[in-house]
């Protein structure tokens, strides 16, 4: 009997379309993908054509591990931008939660694992606060997160009470060290993320938020509960990220992490992830962070001063979101 | 002895004394509706009628100040669009139907996703993304509607393939009421024909209808019965077959003046 039915004309058609459209899905992702790869792989080539010191594999590396801090920062701010909503506190999140590890280690001396769950929790907390204030109170995201940029970075320098936090254990540096686990961590963040987004429910939900949250809404789509949980992921990738760096240092300190959110940001915004909702995708985001590194690199070795970098970065990150309006009218 | 009472048995949805008010302005006055079972009803009225306000308002889209809902004669109690659904009612708002950044099957499924069976599922909500899609393709073969690239971004449709998707859902999961807030609204003569056509189907499919319409040739084509609303209340309540389109114009107008209600 099942072989009859799975062997029947309808079976077979519904197959044939459901191969079909796996097929289509992938090229579409590949061609969404394509453009900040080739853009990516054009920027390096320029580089490795015009600097003969950027032509080695530690460059490559050095590119991806100094990615990685801010690329697991931009996986999380990659959902909520997608929700339609905007985070700028990411930045201060990672200073608090730098600072809470660093106390845990330094001051009360608790074992490694411990530090690193209370860092992630409070990073988790962070973000709860953003999305349950933004969601309760109806104030737009801009204003709550900009209010969280100001406060997490006052609770940082009170934590810290002007002290810097070093001389961690050995085994605290196992997160930080060398090129391969800061980066592995970066693209374990972003599979996780990517997982998320495309195959459960309430990840999809971000892009139905951020197309139009009243429909959503009306869809039957939990909104608030959805919201809260973009933003604690959020808070969760900038404790993964502090944590990464405090190890990497073995160094905390309050003023860490400052302008990171709008390095994320702009991380992306040049993976071709909308500012305004309802498209992206976190795969595009490490492309897009793999970008500016490159930029930044790059023009290291050509000579150029960090002042220049700046304003590199900053043409790129307009061109980008004129891209996303022009996308934008021409749907 | 009004409509609801003679055939009280047939009665599927009930509303009654529904109040809205925005600031002072009376949006909704105490309007009363009632759906037959297996029917289609008209709402109609002028702009600004409280038509759209309605339909909300019994769907949990926006809270009612005053009125009450019964469903199968029982009291039921609809704060949300979720609660709705739950009672099998599946809407149609207008400009609301589609999120453009997704695609069909997303579209047709949000909020109602099928999940993949076992622990994946139950604790972590992945999607059973395929059988969505097998549903989907089932669902237009049912009701001839002739879109292949479920793939595809909503926003890269026509107005009419976008209200098929929409009024497709309500046959996926409107079990028994479909609200349907202008379903042939900013479509061509072809596509309006279409989607009409669909919404013969939801009734062929066991489904009570209420639908915004200001078109006079679909309510006395496609519909059973028609209610007019003017400046926030209902006017009259019609049999379509005891009314012609002059009629009706002139009660949606307020050149004619009668209540059968």
């Amino acid at each position: 009997m099942s072989t009859l039915e799975s062997n029947s004309p309808i079976s077979n058609a519904n197959k044939a379309i459901e191969s079909n459209m796996i097929k289509e899905q992938i090229i579409h992702q590949l061609k969404q993908m394509s453009q900040v790869l080739i853009g990516l792989v054009a920027i390096y080539s320029t580089f490795w054509i015009l600097a003969p010191d950027f032509r080695n594999i530690d460059t490559f590396l050095t590119i991806l591990t100094q990615a990685s801090v801010l690329g697991i920062l931009a996986c999380g701010t990659t959902i909520v931008l997608i929700s339609g909503g905007l985070d700028l506190s990411v930045g201060s999140i990672f200073a608090v939660v730098g600072v809470v590890v660093g106390i845990s280690l330094s001051i009360y001396e608790l074992p490694v694992w411990l530090a690193v769950i209370i860092g992630l929790f409070t990073g988790g907390v962070c973000g709860f606060i953003n999305g349950f204030i933004q969601v309760s109170t109806g104030v737009p995201a801009f204003i709550v997160t900009l209010g969280g940029l100001t406060a997490y970075k006052g609770v940082a320098e009170i934590l810290a009470n002007g002290k810097d936090l070093s001389q961690f254990p050995e085994s605290f540096h196992v997160f930080g060290s060398g090129y391969v686990t800061p980066t592995l961590i970066m693209f374990a963040c972003a599979l996780l993320v990517g997982i998320f987004l495309r195959k459960t429910r309430t990840g999809s939900h971000a892009y139905a938020i951020g197309g139009n949250e009243e429909i959503a809404r009306l869809s039957g789509v939990n909104v608030t509960k959805s919201r809260i949980i973009y933003y604690m992921i959020g808070g969760l990738m900038a404790a993964i990220a502090a944590i990464i760096q405090v190890s990497r240092l073995d160094f905390a300190q309050s003023s860490r992490g400052v302008s990171y959110e709008l390095f994320a940001i702009a991380a992306v915004v040049i993976g071709g992830t909308s500012l305004f909702g309802g498209r992206g995708g976190v795969s595009r985001t490490i492309i897009g962070i793999l970008i500016m590194q490159t930029i930044i690199v790059g023009l290291a070795y050509l000579g150029v001063g960090t002042s220049f970098q700046r304003i590199a970065i900053g043409v790129i990150i307009v061109l980008a979101v004129w891209l996303d309006v022009f996308k934008g009218k021409s749907k | 002895m009004n409509a609801t009472q003679m055939s009280n048995d047939k009665v599927v949805f009930e509303a009654v004394g529904i109040c809205k008010n925005y600031g002072g302005v009376k949006a909704l006055d105490n309007v009363d509706l009632n759906l037959m079972s297996g029917e289609v009803l008209a709402l109609v009225g002028d702009n600004g009628a409280g038509k759209s306000t309605l339909v909300k308002a019994i769907t949990g889209a926006i809270s009612k100040d005053e009125g009450s809902i019964y469903f199968d004669g029982k009291e039921a109690v609809i704060n949300e669009p979720a609660d709705a659904k739950h009672f099998g009612i599946e809407t149609v708002y207008q400009d609301l139907a589609l999120v453009n950044e997704l695609n069909v099957t997303r579209n047709i499924f949000l909020g109602r996703e099928i999940l993949v069976k076992g622990l994946l599922g139950k604790w972590f909500g992945f999607l059973d993304y395929k059988k969505m899609h097998r549903e989907v393709v089932e669902l237009f073969d049912k009701l001839n509607i002739s879109i292949h690239d479920l793939h595809r971004e909503a926003s890269d449709f026509s107005g009419g393939q976008r209200q098929a998707v929409a009024l497709s859902k309500t046959v996926q999961f409107g079990k028994r009421v479909a609200i349907l807030d202008e379903p042939t609204a900013a479509l061509g003569v072809k596509e309006s024909h279409n989607a009409m056509q669909l919404v013969k189907s939801l009734k062929e499919h066991g489904l009570s209808v209420i639908m915004v319409t200001h078109n006079m040739q679909h309510v006395l084509q496609y519909c059973d019965r028609v209610m007019v609303m003017r400046l926030g209340k209902k006017v009259a309540e019609k049999s379509v077959s005891d009314i012609d389109g002059d009629q009706l114009v002139g009660l949606i107008t307020g050149a004619t003046n009668t209540h059968s209600a």
